[in-house]
């Protein structure tokens, strides 16, 4: 067992940190948590400016083969991660550079490859997933919505929902009925389309903190060209059960979390209260050592899912139990923090927020990491049926 | 970085899980709760044989020289089996005589301990039954080239078995209470020294050791006199990688009882691992163990490359030590109350993970730790 990085990885990792750090300078000060990115418009601008300057890099085809001018191997992007983590740096978009392009890889066409790698490379077109309906959440393949073909397009019709940055997407990916008289699994198809399209509508979900990071997305008689499919038609089910498996390391949010323990550690050795440092009240120091705990072994484990990865190698229990784990920590740390901080602790963003008010946001944002990406119930499902070998729920 | 084991350990771990499964039954376990020896010489000896004793002894001291991380690959499936036996107590002080002992010391007791001729432990706790120096009274007078040991000490794990005690004691009055302590290879059968065994939930053997003018030779003394304290913050931390190591093997073998047996009980018609409300504490309690897991090779890893490791030692005996107590008690509760029967072998798990945690150190005294660790003033 060998935890170290060469002295190649150290190098590309400190470039990593160098080139976020300076980004950090210039990140405006509305940007907090997850979401705002794709809320408020000069945090969208920034995002944008960040994902330029990884394209300039190469760092957006992190671990993708040479003919499509990738660099680097999975390690990279798990690197790269770390660094965007710590500083809370956005640039790469999730939906396209994290979850779709190695699946293109994998299940793509060449032609489809062509042409929608190399913008993906150059951080210039924007990516939502299209999956979740109102009726068809964790249980997705009861999903609903129709793409029927004709002749070489197909029309969409229908609903999909919790649509993390649709309003501020060029293109998505979803998956649509195609093949209504097939068995359950075999009846979709995982289709590309152009967010302009006309007969899409995009409309924002009140999140419960009043933000807007969600959308739902109709579609009436929206034509998209048949050729823009991802696997064989009406086996769009693999191709899901493909891109949920990447990136499944969570470092990214655990190094966030890390960050934010420093910030928090910084905040309790500078702060008074009765007549002392907060950072001297035993119980502080416990729930805090507690929660640094944590979040070392979060980062253990997902080292073991990247490792894994790196060796096209995956287990599903290590990444299942990985979410669960990152996730829940999120949750309590949201929670601790926002104690520790007191009656300012539901300060939102402004002049009398601790730390730009992230502690009352993470108390409203924690929820998207347990819910998204196969809700934490689901991983637990998948551990205890495709991991521990129990009977399957029928 | 590569978190796979390498072929050594593959073949440590696959020789050590054919060994425990023959020669270390559950009923042996029991019989040693039982008797009052607490561990088995056939057995010991059988070990030694294997090289488990000499494991992490280098070889010019007729031991096998192979690293810490190896020595915690083997402890995770003694673990496994829950063999009980003074093997962390006499490597841990094995490991201060490697560091801090005179040529001497190391050319007489290391060869011993790797042939299982030796049984070592050391005396920390007293009365305070904290783990820091200020708990620390026994007092040591020098008197001519000898010292003079009086005093008592607690939870000294199988002194009763020992061959020699290491007795962490105070020479002088030291402020910080860090300065002033001594450590001394105390030969168990000198003059002055008696024990008792205290009940413990783990029936583990743990003494109370009373000093009364014990005489001890000054070429006893291990390390510098006054400065022993560092040795025994490295036993500690050692000593708490160790037993995480060996924490992780107990805490899988509850997870893998549960889940057979709750495919195999059956109630409603169905095996009980078909209910969710089972099949999700099952998860968390596969999940408790992973990030464990990790978390433990992490700080074996940084311990056997001489990597500073004391804020991820604690951090794994912190976490681990709530994981095996709260893992063990699932599986009890799982399994309904059969295994609330002493003739269960899950209360085996469960009550030594009360021991597991407080030996080298209960949560909050490795909180502690982390808390100074990670910047808190």
């Amino acid at each position: 067992m060998d935890f170290s990085l060469t002295e190649e990885q150290k190098a590309r990792r400190r470039e990593f940190y160098d080139t976020c750090k300076e980004l950090d300078k210039k990140k405006p000060p509305s940007l907090v948590g997850f979401e705002a990115i794709y809320e408020l418009d000069e945090c969208w601008e920034y995002n944008l400016s960040c994902a330029r300057e990884f394209a300039k890099r190469g760092w957006l085809a992190l671990a993708w083969p040479p003919e499509y001018d990738g660099r680097g191997d999975m390690m990279d992007k798990v690197l790269f991660a770390e660094a965007r983590g710590y500083y809370g740096i956005p640039g790469v978009d999730i939906f396209g550079v994290q979850m779709l392009a190695p699946t293109l890889l994998q299940a793509a066409s060449e032609e489809i490859n062509r042409e929608f790698l190399p913008p993906i490379a150059r951080g210039e077109v924007m990516w939502c997933e299209l999956w979740s309906e109102p009726n068809a959440g964790s249980d997705l393949a009861t999903l609903s919505a129709t793409a029927v073909r004709k002749g070489d397009e197909y029309i969409i019709n229908g609903q999909k929902t919790w649509n993390t940055g649709a309003h501020r997407a060029d293109w998505g990916f979803g998956v649509f009925k195609t093949d209504p008289s097939a068995r359950k699994h075999h009846n979709m198809t995982f289709i590309l389309l152009d967010m302009k399209t006309a007969g899409i509508t995009v409309r924002p979900i009140p999140y419960l903190d009043g933000s807007a990071p969600y959308c739902e997305v109709y579609f009436d008689d929206a034509h998209v060209p048949a050729r823009n499919i991802v696997g064989q038609e009406h086996e769009g089910w693999a191709v899901v059960n493909l891109l949920a498996g990447f990136e499944r390391s969570g470092i990214n949010e655990i190094m966030s979390m890390l960050r934010g323990l420093e910030q928090l550690v910084a905040y309790c050795n500078q702060t008074k209260r009765h007549g002392q440092p907060l950072a001297r009240n035993p119980l502080i120091r416990n729930r805090l050592a507690e929660l640094a705990c944590e979040l070392e072994a979060a980062r253990a484990l997902a080292y073991r899912v990247a490792d894994l990865q790196n060796r096209n190698e995956m287990s599903l229990m290590d990444a299942s139990a990985g979410k669960i784990f990152f996730s829940e920590l999120g949750e309590r740390f949201a929670f601790l923090a926002t104690d520790i901080l007191g009656p300012y602790g539901q300060v939102r963003t402004s002049r009398w927020a601790p730390l730009n008010g992230v502690w009352e946001k993470m108390f409203h944002e924690h929820f998207i990491t347990t819910i998204s990406m196969g809700t934490n119930e689901i991983q637990r499902n998948i551990i205890a049926w495709y991991g521990l070998g129990l009977p399957r729920m029928r | 970085m590569d978190l796979r084991f390498t072929e050594t350990q593959e073949i440590l771990k696959k020789a050590a899980r054919d060994f425990l499964a023959t020669e270390c039954p559950k009923t042996l376990i029991r019989e040693l709760e039982q008797g009052e020896m607490g561990y088995c010489p056939e057995l010991w000896k059988k070990m030694a044989e294997l090289g488990w004793m000499g494991l992490i002894i280098p070889e010019e001291y007729e031991g096998i020289g192979y690293t810490f991380q190896d020595l915690a690959v083997l402890l995770e499936e003694i673990g496994r089996n829950i063999l009980p036996g003074p093997l962390i107590a006499t490597l841990t002080s094995a490991f201060a005589i490697l560091e801090a002992g005179t040529e001497e010391q190391k050319k007489e007791l290391l060869p011993k301990v790797a042939q299982g001729e030796l049984i070592l432990t050391t005396a920390l706790l007293e009365g305070d039954g904290v783990f820091d120096a200020s708990g620390i009274a026994v007092k040591a007078a020098p008197k001519g080239d000898k010292f003079l040991i009086n005093g008592t000490k607690l939870f000294v794990e199988m002194a009763h078995v020992a061959d020699y005690i290491l007795c962490v004691a105070r020479t002088k009055d030291g402020t910080p209470p860090e300065k002033g302590i001594t450590l001394f290879l105390v030969d168990s059968t000198t003059p002055g020294i008696s024990w008792e065994v205290i009940p413990t939930t783990a029936e583990d053997k743990l003494c109370e050791v009373r000093f009364e003018d014990v005489n001890v030779p000054g070429k006893n003394v291990l390390g510098k006199i006054d400065e022993g304290w560092p040795i025994v913050e490295m036993m500690l931390r050692k000593g708490a990688i160790a037993k995480c190591a060996e924490s992780i093997g107990a805490i899988q073998t509850c997870v893998e009882m549960t889940v057979a047996y709750a495919k195999e009980r059956v109630q409603y018609e169905r095996p009980i691992g078909a209910f969710q409300a089972l099949q999700h504490k099952m998860a968390d309690m596969w999940t408790a163990m992973e990030t464990s897991r990790y978390l433990v090779y992490e700080a074996a890893w940084m311990e056997s490359e001489g990597l500073p490791c004391a804020k991820e030692a604690s951090m794994a005996k912190a976490y681990v030590n709530e994981v095996y107590k709260n893992v063990s008690k699932w599986s009890v509760r799982l399994h309904g109350a059969i295994a609330t029967s002493a003739d269960h072998d899950i209360p085996l798990y469960y009550r030594r993970s009360k021991a597991a945690d407080i030996a080298y150190g209960g949560t909050d005294f490795h909180r502690e730790i982390v808390a100074q660790k990670i910047g808190l003033v």
